[in-house]
């Protein structure tokens, strides 16, 4: 089972909800430090910036030592193999295992690097493995194995990222396990069953007690499950697929069902967030949106691109300001008050920096080409929140 | 969720009577859902379409009698931004000014970008400056630079900080640098210099003057970042020369400098970098020597130096944490 010591897990979830008491004046410094002092973590994790710090030179130190490692083995022709990775990712989980159990590393770089390198390794002596083995080697049996790779991962170290691959490799696996079996046609109905009852469980488990230390990962699994269940139905992915796969050109098979689920399901995850305040709905559900905006612009052009992006503006910026009229008082149990807890990026002052990358090109706007503009490139969904 | 924890830590004799009423209190209280971010995100968005979709109007427009309708919408929502601004702004102080509320940033945001739009446009459509093109890059970047101190808004402060280098005739966000820089040219690289040490001067003085001190903090993430990539740059350009190691005494003294400054802030992202940028510069140092050697055995070295430094970078970073933390 997981790899970090429990209790240690246990105190600092415990510590991080009496510290949200502090912030808010309820409890004093002099309490917390005795609540800290009981209740002690022994792990070493240390703030964001060092982590990123520790992440990337422990990659560099893993960079070169499997290239002198490789060095040497050259000359016994064994280095091309794919159990050569393998030996390699070993080295590096055995040194990640070190790292956590006799160094009480937590999330602090090293151990994210040595996870992230193990599994790059592992997943490409397999890939190199099937390569070499079958003559023709098909995806399938690659997908079996990374998810059962990074289902083990995920057990073991409850890391965001593996939890990530676990779970598209799964639902890639369904997918060629199913058009391999059934054909394309069924394909997009059973992926909104499989990613639905992900969903699902995911939402019905994931808040078990036994599972406590997982809750970041059900995180991830619930936004994952959420973008597949909508992708499985989108107009411009089945589109592709039948064409890429089946040779079909021209409209698809129950078009409209699926263009009914593209343009809606985005607003049904809207709405279930809002009634049920669930920020993973609401924020995927916003994500979508752009989706299915971009999905029903590549069919139908209704209007000029700029005229359409004006016109979204505004109304986008028309909405928002009704929204934070109606809420300024919290209504409903809503507010668009700023949540007092204090983000560790906040220091880096992520807003200003963003405006600078995306904006920079205005100066000179008309004599450049207006193509820079565009703006299709927000969101990012942060599910691979790895490291 | 649980407020046994609390009744539990009461027992204990962990938290005082009062604090535990306070705390139980709030626990009672309905938690809000806050829809903070969402709006910022939404807001932001939408400044990105709006301002998107005019400069794409004009680009298209921009020979038909369309345009000087477009040239007055432009106008318009930017006067009524900076209108909009002024009436609801807190008096202006030579401190941090909080924003009114949320939407003011954004606003500020719109009726900026589509100042410097228009700028853009007058002159490439009316040749307002004629022909000397550092005025057209040199207004905006004044007017950025004056918006971004009456209103205390730090987003139009990386805005002027990418316009200072527009109209230096480079570029500093971390992409650009990356992409399109040409670091082959001694112009670009001794410009590259100024404009960076210019920032990191700027940081500085924001401090020590006391005049709006949170705005260091974006001056020196630039300068640090232009100002290093400068030096290694210069480096390899006077590879061959005598001249190369004076680049290296440069990125010594930066690092010296910039260290106990962070060490004084106690900002671990500023000692981050200059651990790393030091780290790469030690490191070129390191590989020059040994490929002068140039056998077998100088690359098995350069393997070991990589391993052996690496661990040796760890335990740095840890140390300077622990240091940081510890005055």
């Amino acid at each position: 089972m997981i790899a970090y010591n429990k209790t240690w897990l246990a105190n600092l979830r415990l510590q991080q909800q009496v510290k949200d008491n502090v912030e808010r004046g309820n409890i004093s410094h002099d309490e917390f430090n005795a609540i800290a002092e009981k209740y002690a973590v022994g792990f070493y994790s240390p703030n964001i910036f060092v982590r990123v710090g520790l992440f990337i030179v422990t990659c560099i130190i893993v960079l070169f030592a499997d290239g002198l490692l490789s060095l040497i083995a050259a000359g016994g022709n064994i280095a091309e193999t794919g159990g050569w990775a393998i030996f390699l990712g070993l080295l590096s989980y055995g040194a990640l295992e070190l790292m956590i159990n006799a160094k009480y590393h937590f999330r602090s770089g090293v151990d994210d690097a040595l996870l992230f390198t193990a599994g790059c390794a592992f997943i490409g002596g397999f890939a190199m493995f099937l390569h070499k083995t079958t003559e023709a080697p098909g995806f399938l049996p690659m997908a079996i194995l990374v998810f059962l790779l990074t289902l083990y991962l995920t057990i073991r170290f409850a890391d965001m990222l593996a939890v990530a691959v676990c779970c598209a490799s799964f639902l890639w696996m369904v997918f060629l396990y199913w058009t391999r079996v059934a054909g394309v046609s069924t394909a997009p109905f059973i992926m909104m069953l499989v990613s639905g009852a992900i969903y699902w469980s995911a939402r019905k488990y994931g808040s078990r007690k036994e599972v406590i230390n997982y809750a970041n990962c059900f995180g991830v699994v619930q936004i994952l499950s959420l973008i597949a269940l909508y992708a499985a139905g989108n107009y411009y992915i089945i589109a592709t697929l039948s064409v890429e796969m089946m040779n079909q050109t021209g409209p698809v098979a129950f078009g409209v069902l699926f263009w009914v689920w593209t343009i809606a399901v985005p607003f049904v995850y809207i709405g279930f967030g809002l009634k049920q305040k669930n920020a993973i709905l609401l924020r995927t559900g916003l994500l979508l949106v752009t989706a299915a905006v971009l999905t029903f612009r590549n069919y139908y052009h209704l209007l000029p691109v700029d005229v359409m992006l004006t016109i979204a503006g505004l109304a986008l910026l028309s909405i928002v300001y009704a929204i934070m009229r109606y809420l300024k008082k919290p209504k409903h149990g809503f507010t668009c008050a700023e949540p007092d807890k204090v983000n560790a990026l906040d220091h880096l002052k992520i807003e200003s920096l963003i405006v600078a990358e995306t904006f920079s090109h205005t100066p000179t706007a008309p004599a450049n080409d207006g193509a820079e503009f565009g703006g299709g490139d927000f969101g990012g969904g942060g599910s691979s929140g790895g490291f | 969720m649980d407020n046994n924890l609390y009744t539990n830590l009461h027992a204990e004799g962990l938290i005082s009577d009062e604090s535990f009423t306070k705390t139980m209190l709030r626990e009672q209280e309905p938690v809000l859902f806050s829809l903070h971010w969402e709006i910022r995100t939404l807001l932001y968005i939408g400044v990105l379409l709006l301002t998107g979709g005019l400069g794409l109007l004009i680009y298209e427009n921009i020979d038909t009698i369309g345009h000087q309708f477009v040239l007055g919408l432009i106008a318009l929502i930017s006067a009524g931004c900076f209108v909009y601004c002024f009436r609801t702004k807190l008096p202006f102080n030579i401190t941090r000014v909080g924003a009114p509320n949320s939407f003011f940033d954004y606003i500020l945001l719109l009726g900026s970008i589509s100042l410097v739009t228009f700028v853009g446009y007058l002159q490439y459509q009316y040749n307002v400056f004629g022909t000397h093109y550092g005025m057209a890059t040199l207004i905006p970047m004044l007017a950025l630079f004056f918006i971004a101190y009456y209103f205390d808004h730090l987003g139009i402060l990386s805005l002027a900080i990418a316009n200072l280098a527009v109209w230096m005739g480079v570029t500093v966000t971390p992409k650009e640098l990356l992409l399109h820089s040409d670091f082959n040219s001694q112009t670009i690289v001794f410009t590259y210099l100024a404009l960076g040490l210019i920032l990191v001067f700027a940081g500085w003085a924001s401090q020590c003057f006391n005049f709006k001190r949170h705005f260091k903090f974006s001056y020196q993430h630039y300068g640090i970042h232009v100002t290093y990539i400068a030096l290694l740059a210069g480096y390899f350009l006077f590879y061959d020369s005598f001249a190369a190691f004076g680049w290296m005494i440069g990125i010594a003294i930066l690092s010296v400098v910039m260290y106990n400054d962070a060490f004084k802030n106690s900002s671990f992202y500023f000692l981050l970098l200059v651990a790393l940028y030091s780290y790469i510069a030690i490191s070129c140092l390191v590989v020059r020597v040994l490929a002068t050697a140039g056998d077998i055995g100088a690359i098995y070295l350069m393997f070991l130096y990589f391993i052996g430094s690496g661990i040796g970078m760890i335990f740095l970073l840890i140390n300077l944490n622990k240091k940081l933390k510890t005055p």
